[in-house]
């Protein structure tokens, strides 16, 4: 399976005897084997030329970049080695048609509120008294079968989700609290890991959609944005609790994050280098997690999952088969 | 699956297999790689290596099914260590 990367230091980053290599600020150098890349994620603040991107473009590895305050700023993608105008018209036709859209996006959350009730349920089960947010999560699921518009849809996630993220402060140690959920800039420690997870998530699924001919801007829960690759949010949304918030809890609880981790500046909070460089390690180990899969009968990887997603979206809109939304089986 | 690679070349040839190699794998020590690598890369490097080699070097693959059957035990520095974290 091809990996991830991540770069943190600052540098300059290059090919060289065929493959990758980063040279530090201070004139390390260190290889990055080429042939099992999947993507590159740059944290640091990283020099490259153009001679690197055309090396990058042959051998189909991403660059997913991340800026001032660990915001995604973009990604650099490889050619399209899948393209198929076929695809792109059934999917602008499924956006466009009320009911496929409405049925999609319905699913979409459908899959969603199911990943973030096994969270609340797992720590139900360890002691915590979540009785009451399960039900919450329930109510909003059952709503869900009702609604009939995509913004009704949303309604109902964005219910759910405030449900769930009420948990946060039970199942994490003092010091963590939420309050409220924010971004752009987060203004305390547990938002800012939230963000920083779910912008790993994202750039996970941006790279999944890029292996199928699906174009990542046409999405059916959230409206395709002008600037975002607005179908990674919608898949993105299933695996942030099974990939962003699992690590999030696990590294928190065990105390391999702490309060030291952060810095706090002018209304701001984020991760030091060290966090992310904990959380990363962490996350990278989750995508490679394998699980036995039902309908495939062998195992993949928790990265896998996220083209499985892809995939099926893809064959729904080609051939109509109904599209199940990914849901924690185990 | 996880692989060790060593290698035995004329003295200024040996850069030619450690460029074909970082290709793959992480270089660990003079001579030596190692790494996980996937059934489809690794025919492909077996071809890369019989390419090269000539008369007298030689090149050991030793090969394991996956990293969890393999015991290592580095004394001092490990040059793999983060090797994914730069």
């Amino acid at each position: 399976m091809d990996r991830n990367y991540h770069v943190f230091s600052a540098g300059r980053l290059e090919r060289q005897d065929d493959t990758l290599r980063l040279v530090t600020e201070d004139g390390e150098k260190k290889y990055i084997p080429v042939e099992n890349a999947e993507a590159v994620f740059l944290h640091g603040q990283i020099d490259y030329n153009t001679r690197l991107l055309s090396f990058l473009n042959k051998h189909g590895v991403a660059v997913h970049v991340f800026g001032w305050k660990d915001y995604y700023a973009g990604s650099l993608m490889p050619k399209r080695g899948q393209t198929s105008g076929q695809t792109v018209v059934e999917q602008v036709r499924a956006y466009d048609h009320p009911d496929r859209r409405l049925k999609l996006a319905k699913a979409i959350v459908e899959g969603s509120i199911h990943n973030m009730r096994t969270n609340v349920t797992y720590y139900a089960g360890r002691g915590h008294d979540f009785d009451e947010v399960i039900e919450d999560i329930d109510a909003a699921g059952e709503r869900l079968e009702s609604v009939t518009d995509v913004n009704e849809a949303m309604g109902t996630e964005a219910t759910a989700r405030k449900a769930y993220y009420s948990t946060f402060d039970a199942i994490l140690p003092e010091g963590f609290r939420l309050d409220r959920r924010e971004y752009n800039p987060p203004p305390n420690e547990l938002n800012s890991l939230i963000s920083f997870g779910n912008s790993l998530v994202y750039a996970n699924c941006v790279s999944a959609i890029r292996a199928t001919a699906l174009d990542p801007t046409i999405s059916y829960l959230h409206e395709p944005g002008e600037r975002r690759y607005s179908l990674s949010l919608d898949l993105a949304d299933l695996f942030k609790p099974v990939l962003a918030d699992r690590v999030l809890f696990r590294l928190v609880n065990r105390n391999q994050i702490g309060l030291e981790d952060f810095e706090t500046e002018l209304g701001s909070c984020l991760l030091t280098e060290r966090g992310r460089k904990t959380y990363g390690k962490a996350f990278e180990e989750t995508l490679e997690r394998t699980v036995e899969h039902p309908r495939l009968n062998r195992k993949v990887s928790y990265q896998y999952l996220m083209r499985i997603e892809a995939y099926k979206l893809k064959k729904h809109l080609l051939t109509g088969e109904p599209y199940e939304p990914f849901k924690r089986w185990w | 699956m996880y692989v060790v690679l060593v290698y035995d070349m004329e003295a200024e040839r040996t850069q030619k297999m450690l460029k074909i190699g970082r290709r793959y794998l992480t270089h660990v020590q003079n001579s030596v790689l190692e790494g996980e690598i996937t059934e489809g890369d690794l025919p492909k490097l077996r071809g890369e290596i019989e390419d090269l080699l000539k008369p007298g070097e030689s090149v050991i693959l030793y090969e394991l099914s996956s990293d969890t059957l393999l015991d290592r035990t580095v004394y001092g520095d490990d040059p793999a260590e983060d090797s994914r974290f730069l």
